[in-house]
Formats: C-alpha cells, sequence, structure tokens
C-alpha cells in the first residue's frame, strides 16, 4: 500500500462549530491532518480541542466551513462508511452491561458488516491482531468492566484499531486526551504503541491532548488551539516554543532536550502575568 | 373507653360478633330472655337503667346490649319515639322506610337512591365510599342508616351522640330481619311486620308456581366489562342475590361457592354448562344496548344457555337491591326463566 | 472459533424455543378442570356438546397464546428500554407506557364507555391510546429539550409523565363507585382470560412490526451501550437508532398492556436471567428474552390458575411473588 506522502487526508476548512447553547466554540478553523502524519491538537481547557476532534471525526457538522476526507466534503458520507475510515478513540468508556473484551474488540468490525450480518472469520482474525499489537489479546475472555484503567484504554484502542482496518485507504485514528486516566508506565506504553503501528501498518494518528510532553515527543506537527482559533500550525519542532506556551497557556515553560533520549521536554516555571487578548 | 363494645349497632349478621364483657347486665338479660318475657323484660331493664345513668350514650350502649341478646340477629330499639329527621344511606333501607310509612320522616338518602319516585325532592349525602358527613350533621338528623363498614362515619355520628341504624348486606332471610328492626327502630313496627308478611307470602306464592318444574342451571352476572366477556362477577352460594334465583326457580350454577361474588373466567363457566344466563344491572340501559349486550355472549355460543337463546338481561333495580320489592324482584325472575309456570 | 456467535445464537434460539413450545403446549393441558385430551379432539363428538374441547380451545388455549405473546412483547420491550437507557433496571413501564395505558383503562371502566371495535374491548382500546399517549408525550418533551434524544432527558420525562398520569388516575378513581374500583384494580393485575382469538389477531400486526424493529436493534443496542458518542463513531446513526428503540418498545408494551393488562416484573426478570445464562450481546439476549418471556408468562399463568383452584389468582400476582424476591437477590448477591 502506497503512503502518499504530503497529501491532506482529513482537514478542516475554516469550520465554524458549536453547540446549542454555544454555537461558536470554533471560530474559523482550518487545519491539516497530512497523510500517514501524528498531528497534536494542545490547547487550554474551553479552547475548542474536543469540538475540533468531534467535527473532525463527523460527529457534529460545522455550522460554517467544511470537513474534507480525502479532499471530499464529509457530509454525504454515510457514518458507516465514514467509521470504516476513522475511529474515535474516547477519553473514558464505560459500558452499560458486562461484555467481555472480545466483544468489545469485536463491535469496531460493526461498521463493515451489513444489516443482519454476523462477524465472520477474517473479522475475528482482524481483532485479534489488533489485540495482539495492543498486548491485549490474553485478556479477551476477562469482563471489559473488572480491567485497569490502562488495559481498558488498550482494549478501545484495538477496538479502533480493529475498526479501520482493511481499509483500501488509509485509516484514521482519532484520540481525545488519551493519557488522562493513564499511570505514567501506560502513558509510555499508549505512545509505542501507536508509533510502532504507524510504522507497519499505514495509520493517520490525530491527538488532543493536554500533556504537552506526550504531543511532543509523538506528535510530528502541531496544531495550538486558544479561544477556538488556531494560534500557531506546523512540524512540532517549530511551534512548540516557549513563546507560543506563555500565548497558549499564560505560563512561563523552558523547552529544553533530554539529550540521552533526543526526546523534547517542557518544563513549565510558573504561571505568567494575564495579558489582553489578541 | 369506647360506647358501642361490639362496635356495630347490634346488628351483627354474619361477622359482627359483639364481644361481651361478663357483666351484671348480661346475666340480668339472659335471664329475662329465658323467661321469654322480651318485651316486658326490655321496658323493666330499659327504666332500671335509665334511673341509673343517664347519658344518653349509655342508651345506645343499653340497646346494643339488648339487641345481642337476641339469636344474634336482633334488631336495636332505643327510644319508644318516632325519628322525624332520618337519613338512609342504604337504598334498601330507604325503599323500606317508605314502604312502611316512615317516608314523611326521612330528609336524606344516599346519592344512589332512585326509588320511590319521592326521593328525587330529598338531599343527597353521599353513598357507602363518600358519605358527606358535614351535610349529615348539618342535617340534624336523629338516626342515620349506615353500612356496618363505614366504621369512621359511625364514630363520628357517635361523637355527635347522633343514633344509628347499622346494616350489613346479608340473604335474602335477612331482609325481613332488617325490615322489622327498621321497623321498631322508625315506629312503624306494625307496617312492618304487615309488609314482611305479605313480602313473604308472594314469595312463596312463587315458590309454589314454579316448584316441579325443572330448574336450569343457571349463571348470575352483576357486573363485566361492557359489550366483551371479560371480568365477569357472577352470584356466588351466599347472599341475596343468590336466594332471589334459588325461590325464582333457578339454580345458581355456582351454589357451591361460599362466596357472595365468584370472578367467572371462561374456563369456569365452559365447565358449568348454565342453561340460562341471567344478567341483572341496577342501572337501566337502551334496549339497543341489551341487545348488544346479549349478543356478546355468542362468543361462547357452545354454552346450553346460548345455543337455546336463553340470555337475559334484566336492568331493574327491583333484583339488585334487596328491599321491599324484592319478591317482585323474584317475580321477574322466575316470569323470565319459567314463562311457562306463569301462563 | 468466529463461528462461535452464529453457533450460540442457533443454540440459544433452539433451547429457549423448545422451552417456549414445550410451555404452549402443556398449559392448556393444565387448569381447575379435568379434561380429557382424547376427548377434546375427539371429532366425532360435535362440539356444541364436546365439554372438553370447549375448555381446550376456547378457555384455555387462548389463554395460552395471549400469555406468550404479551410475555414475549414486555420481556423484549423490556430489554430494548434497557438498551436504550443504558440501564440494567429499565423496566417497560420506565418511561409512563403502563401509566398512560392504567388512565385509558380506567377511564373506559369508570365512565362506563361501551364500545368493541374489531374484537378490541373498550378498555383494551382506551389502554393502547392512553399509553400511545403518554409515550408521545414523553418523546415530545425529550426531542424539546435536545437535538436527538438525550436518554437523561427521556428518563426524567418518562418519570414525569408517571407522577402525572398517577395523579390523574387518581383524580379518576374518585369518581368510580365501588365495583369499578375493584375492577379497575383487578385489570392492574393483568387478565389473561381473553376467551377469543379476536384480541391476539388486532394485536398481531403490532408484534410483528416490533419483533422487526428489535431484529434490527439487536446491534445497535450493543453499540448503544458504550455511549452515544462511541456509538456514533462506530457508525451509528444513533438518533436514529433511539427513536427506533423508543416507538418500538412502546408499541410491544401498549399492544401487550391493551391484552393483558400491565403485568409486572416481565420486562425486567427475564432480560436478567437471559442475560446470566446467554451474556450481554443483544443478539442472542432479544431473542432468548422473547421466548423465555413467552414461557415465563405461560408458566405463571399456569400458576395463577391451578395455585387457589377454583379461584384464580390474577397472573401479576404472580410474577410479582417471583419478581419481588428475585430483585432483591439481584441486589445482594455480590457481583
Amino acid at each position: 500500500m502506497a503512503h502518499w506522502q504530503g497529501y491532506e487526508l482529513l482537514q478542516a476548512v475554516d469550520v465554524v462549530a458549536g453547540y446549542p447553547g454555544r454555537p461558536s466554540v470554533l471560530h474559523g478553523v482550518s487545519i491539516e491532518v497530512p497523510t500517514g502524519g501524528f498531528v497534536g491538537i494542545l490547547g487550554p481547557n474551553g479552547s475548542g480541542k474536543t469540538t475540533l476532534l468531534r467535527a473532525l471525526a463527523g460527529v457534529i457538522r460545522p455550522a460554517r466551513g467544511h470537513i474534507r476526507l480525502d479532499g471530499q466534503d464529509l457530509t454525504p458520507l454515510s457514518r458507516q462508511a465514514l467509521a470504516r475510515r476513522m475511529a474515535v478513540v474516547a477519553q473514558e468508556t464505560h459500558l452499560a452491561f458486562d461484555y467481555s473484551v472480545l466483544e468489545v474488540v469485536m463491535m469496531g468490525r460493526y461498521p463493515h458488516l451489513a444489516t443482519f450480518e454476523i462477524e465472520g472469520p477474517e473479522d475475528f482474525s482482524i481483532a485479534r491482531e489488533a489485540m495482539r499489537a495492543t498486548g491485549t489479546l490474553q485478556l479477551q475472555e476477562r469482563q471489559f468492566a473488572t480491567l485497569s484503567g490502562g488495559e481498558k484504554q488498550r482494549v478501545i484502542v484495538a477496538a479502533a484499531l480493529a475498526q479501520i482496518s482493511g481499509a483500501a485507504d488509509d485509516g484514521i485514528l482519532l484520540l481525545d486526551e488519551p493519557t488522562v486516566a493513564l499511570d505514567l508506565a501506560y502513558q509510555l506504553e499508549l505512545g509505542e504503541l501507536l508509533r510502532e503501528r504507524q510504522r507497519r501498518v499505514p495509520l493517520t494518528i490525530a491527538v488532543s491532548t493536554h500533556d504537552l510532553n506526550f504531543a511532543a515527543n509523538l506528535c510530528r506537527t502541531l496544531v495550538l488551539l486558544k479561544d477556538g482559533h488556531v494560534l500557531a500550525a506546523g512540524s512540532t519542532g517549530d511551534v512548540l516554543t516557549s513563546e507560543h506556551i506563555r500565548e497558549l497557556y499564560d505560563v512561563e515553560a523552558d523547552v529544553t532536550r533530554h539529550a540521552p533520549t533526543g526526546r523534547v521536554i517542557v518544563i513549565p516555571v510558573r504561571r505568567s502575568p494575564a495579558r489582553s487578548q489578541s | 373507653m369506647r360506647t358501642c363494645p361490639g362496635g356495630d349497632g347490634g346488628n351483627g349478621v354474619k361477622n359482627e360478633g359483639t364481644k361481651l364483657t361478663k357483666t351484671y347486665e348480661e346475666k340480668l338479660l339472659r335471664t329475662i330472655r329465658r323467661c321469654g318475657m322480651l318485651r316486658c323484660g326490655r321496658m323493666v331493664w330499659s327504666s332500671f337503667l335509665f334511673v341509673r345513668l343517664r347519658s344518653l350514650r349509655f342508651f345506645v350502649l343499653i340497646s346494643v346490649l339488648s339487641v345481642t341478646s337476641f339469636a344474634g340477629t336482633a334488631g336495636s330499639q332505643t327510644v319508644p319515639s318516632r325519628p322525624s329527621r332520618i337519613i338512609s344511606l342504604i337504598p334498601a333501607v330507604t325503599e323500606m322506610l317508605f314502604a312502611i310509612g316512615a317516608g314523611p320522616q326521612v330528609v336524606a338518602v344516599s346519592s344512589f337512591d332512585r326509588y320511590p319516585p319521592e326521593v328525587t325532592k330529598l338531599q343527597r349525602v353521599g353513598a357507602l365510599l363518600d358519605p358527606d358527613v358535614e351535610r349529615i350533621l348539618s342535617l340534624r338528623p336523629d338516626l342515620v342508616a349506615v353500612y356496618a363498614s363505614q366504621s369512621d362515619l359511625r364514630t363520628q355520628l357517635e361523637r355527635a351522640k347522633i343514633p344509628v341504624y347499622v346494616y350489613s348486606h346479608a340473604g335474602l332471610a335477612d331482609v325481613f330481619v332488617t325490615l322489622q328492626q327498621v321497623g321498631e327502630r322508625v315506629g312503624h313496627a306494625r307496617a312492618a311486620a304487615d309488609l314482611a308478611r305479605s313480602i313473604q307470602s308472594r314469595l312463596d306464592a312463587i315458590r309454589r308456581r314454579v316448584a316441579g318444574r325443572a330448574r336450569p342451571r343457571t349463571l348470575v352476572v352483576f357486573d363485566r366489562e361492557a359489550l366483551t366477556l371479560r371480568g365477569i362477577y357472577a352470584s356466588g352460594g351466599v347472599g341475596f342475590i343468590h336466594d332471589m334465583v334459588g325461590a325464582a326457580g333457578g339454580d345458581n350454577v355456582f351454589a357451591d361457592v361460599q362466596q357472595q361474588s365468584v370472578q367467572a373466567t371462561t374456563e369456569l363457566i365452559l365447565a358449568r354448562r348454565p342453561d340460562a344466563i341471567l344478567e341483572l344491572r341496577g342501572d337501566p340501559i337502551t334496549a339497543d344496548m341489551k341487545s348488544k349486550e346479549i349478543e356478546v355472549w355468542r362468543g361462547l355460543a357452545s354454552l346450553p344457555a346460548v345455543r337455546n337463546s336463553r340470555v337475559f338481561f334484566l336492568d331493574d333495580q327491583k333484583t339488585v337491591v334487596p328491599g321491599p320489592r324484592v319478591a317482585e324482584g323474584v317475580d321477574l325472575i322466575a316470569h323470565t326463566l319459567h314463562p311457562d309456570a306463569f301462563k | 472459533m468466529t463461528v462461535a456467535l452464529a453457533r450460540r445464537l442457533t443454540l440459544t434460539v433452539s433451547g429457549f424455543g423448545l422451552l417456549a413450545v414445550a410451555a404452549i403446549l402443556t398449559s392448556p393441558l393444565i387448569g381447575s378442570t379435568h379434561i380429557s385430551l382424547r376427548r377434546a379432539f375427539d371429532r366425532a363428538i360435535p362440539f356444541a356438546d364436546n365439554v372438553d374441547a370447549q375448555i381446550f380451545f376456547i378457555a384455555r388455549l387462548p389463554r395460552t397464546l395471549a400469555g406468550a405473546l404479551v410475555g414475549s412483547l414486555l420481556a423484549s420491550a423490556g430489554v430494548v428500554f434497557q438498551g436504550l437507557l443504558r440501564n440494567p433496571l429499565a423496566t417497560p413501564f420506565t418511561l409512563g407506557v403502563s401509566a398512560g395505558a392504567a388512565l385509558g383503562a380506567m377511564l373506559a371502566i369508570t365512565f362506563s364507555w361501551s364500545f368493541a371495535w374489531a374484537g378490541v374491548s373498550a378498555a383494551a382500546a382506551a389502554s393502547f391510546l392512553g399509553s400511545l399517549a403518554a409515550v408521545g408525550i414523553v418523546y415530545a418533551l425529550a426531542r424539546a429539550r435536545h437535538r436527538g434524544l438525550s436518554t437523561n432527558v427521556l428518563l426524567l420525562a418518562g418519570v414525569t409523565m408517571n407522577a402525572f398520569f398517577s395523579a390523574l388516575i387518581l383524580f379518576v378513581q374518585y369518581f368510580a363507585d365501588f365495583a369499578q374500583t375493584y375492577r379497575i384494580l383487578r385489570w392492574l393485575m393483568g387478565d389473561l382470560d381473553i376467551s377469543s382469538y379476536q384480541p391476539l389477531l388486532s394485536a398481531l400486526p403490532l408484534l410483528i412490526v416490533s419483533f422487526v424493529s428489535f431484529a434490527w436493534l439487536a446491534r445497535p443496542l450493543n453499540l448503544l451501550s458504550l455511549g452515544d458518542e462511541s456509538a456514533e463513531t462506530r457508525g451509528l446513526n444513533v438518533v436514529r437508532a433511539q427513536r427506533t428503540a423508543f416507538v418500538s418498545a412502546s408499541l410491544a408494551t401498549g399492544a401487550a398492556v391493551s391484552v393483558g393488562g400491565p403485568v409486572g416484573f416481565i420486562g425486567i426478570v427475564v432480560p436478567h436471567l437471559v442475560r446470566l445464562i446467554v451474556g450481554p450481546d443483544h443478539r442472542l439476549v432479544l431473542p432468548a428474552s422473547a421466548l423465555f418471556g413467552a414461557a415465563f408468562l405461560v408458566g405463571c399463568d399456569v400458576l395463577a390458575r391451578t395455585v387457589m383452584s377454583p379461584v384464580e389468582l390474577p397472573v401479576g400476582v404472580i410474577t410479582a411473588l417471583i419478581g419481588g424476591p428475585f430483585f432483591l437477590w439481584l441486589l445482594v448477591r455480590k457481583r
């Protein structure tokens, strides 16, 4: 499968979107998620990160502007067709009933099934493969509700991977605050998992997160959102600077590199005095 | 201390037993009864106690005691006076009052009373479930006929020192007892006795008419959902409806059930195979509805009663009120079940 | 191994199906009156003289079928409501359907409405209309507050409707006399003695529509249990699924209540028992609940008819006597 480098797989064009109570959370936001890219969406609370992610996923429709997949507007696509290309990993998943891990992962295959069709051997092998990739295969008979936070997250990632697997075109994975419920070990693991996966199969990833370090080390491009506007967008090295962090969070921070691993680290120092809105 | 120990005004027919304490009064009563000099004994005793006790409450107590000295079904007689402001919550009792000439003494009736026509001019004070206590009290009655189960009302009337006649549903025989009690209570004992005798003789005449004739197995329905065979309530082997049908020459299919009402399921009805179905209602319905209601029984077309077109719908109050018109009610039923006996 | 689901489905349906068939076949044989099956099926005896046949075909068979119909409708509607509201404690009556049905039936009984249409009595028709009215109001309320169908608002609207209709019921009850009150009380306890096949035929179209919808809803309900957004991003048209679930389950409940009255506990005991046996996948739970619900109610009706023979207990009393302790056990046991 050819990697189509530099081609914008998913883009938001001048999107104005919001909710019945707050109609414009996003004020004309344009971002690009390149094929095979790893994009991080950063911003303080209320900046519109989740709204943007929801718009990209097609869950909410923009009041103005477009979301484009493969250069074409999302709107005419059926939900199922969209779900076969794009999967969302939510921050937390609560199940109403006692599904097993395997059942949860298999639910990722539903968009590929016709109305009364039952999962076939191929679906099952895709699911197993996804679980192997996320290290959850041994949990398959366990009840989802009994897992730890990190294990649950990995299962949901496995389900998402199973969901977009087998797509003729690149699959897209959207993650909403994936590290919030995870402890340090699982945070590292998740990062490794995503990076590894991207190496092996065509996968485009977009993450919305608070965790600057996580974003710094995984994402190749960043989008900084403030008050529903794009503050800056571009490659991580260009975008993740002390100035931008000050503008974004009103926090004085040092951006350095950890010599042994080469990783970028952001160290918040103190709050900076609030400035007038730009 | 409660004034009425048994709390039932002495009309404890079936289940209102009175718990008497072994008092000196009771022993005296027992002796009097054995002597058979009831009337005399009562008057002596009443005056004796009238001297001894002054409040009206105790008169009620005495009448209770004297009443229960009868074989469980005694009527109650307090003062040998004629109450002039009577309220009756029971349609049967109302009919009795008017039939024995106490009509002018009645000031108010229940909301269900319809007979005799004079009652339409009278005030209404509610009924079994919703007696209007305020209105009852405001009418300053000197006798109120209430149901045995209306214990709250009775308590309130007793507190207001209003004499109470307690009525309870029972069989056909108790119509006469009630009639006598009511007659004595309102000062028309002679008329009541006469009326009782005439009803009895009429009933006997009907019984003679239908004697020796084949008695149809009769399903007696007194309630069901309109225009459908669901929720059928039939008369069991107890109660005045059962007695009336028996007197009219029919055999109640549920005679063996020791209850006043039976929820008759389809299976029960089919198993009992009634030869005749008698639907009894107190409220009149149009002829059109009547034929529709009879048609509904086609749903059980295999019943002998339906096959032989012996399904009858009687919407006359006479058949459901255990009052002075029972003989007419029995007559009506007898005509329905045995039309050829009256040619 | 992936044929596991297909095989489990076959096993489940045939297992519970056998149970249902067994219940339906044996129930007409049991009753307060002893009948001889041989006589009942003896064609030589004219039907009008064959009491055994009359009891079998007029009293017991329609009653058994009514029990199967009501039981399967209420059980599967219970599953759908639990999936829709994401709450295993939801019942078909949570959202006010039975209160509306009860009000309709009460009005018909208290004011002695007398009309019958297509074999459907006034009380049955009025109860169905009442349930539709309640459902319509709940739906309109839930939609007014949310673009789609917020399950929280749905729940609140349903509970409010229950309270409101209960108040109306008290009000109407004031106008009822003693006999009517007693009849209403008995209606509330459930009554399967329909004595004719007509109510079943009238309810059949609703049953078919409901079951077809439920079949379609099986996978969507699995997805809905993950949460609205998670379901949406997995390709489900959540609003459409919720609407379908709500309407079809309400229709099923309304139909069941109009045939046999609001028989309680089936909509929660049966789904729970079934989930304990087959797991939470709705593609198994729905058909199993429909079949087991039929068997369960038919069984309860047999008990109701025979426990205090020849007097019959209302079937709702039996389901409550079984359901209540079951609930307690559910709450007390360790998960």
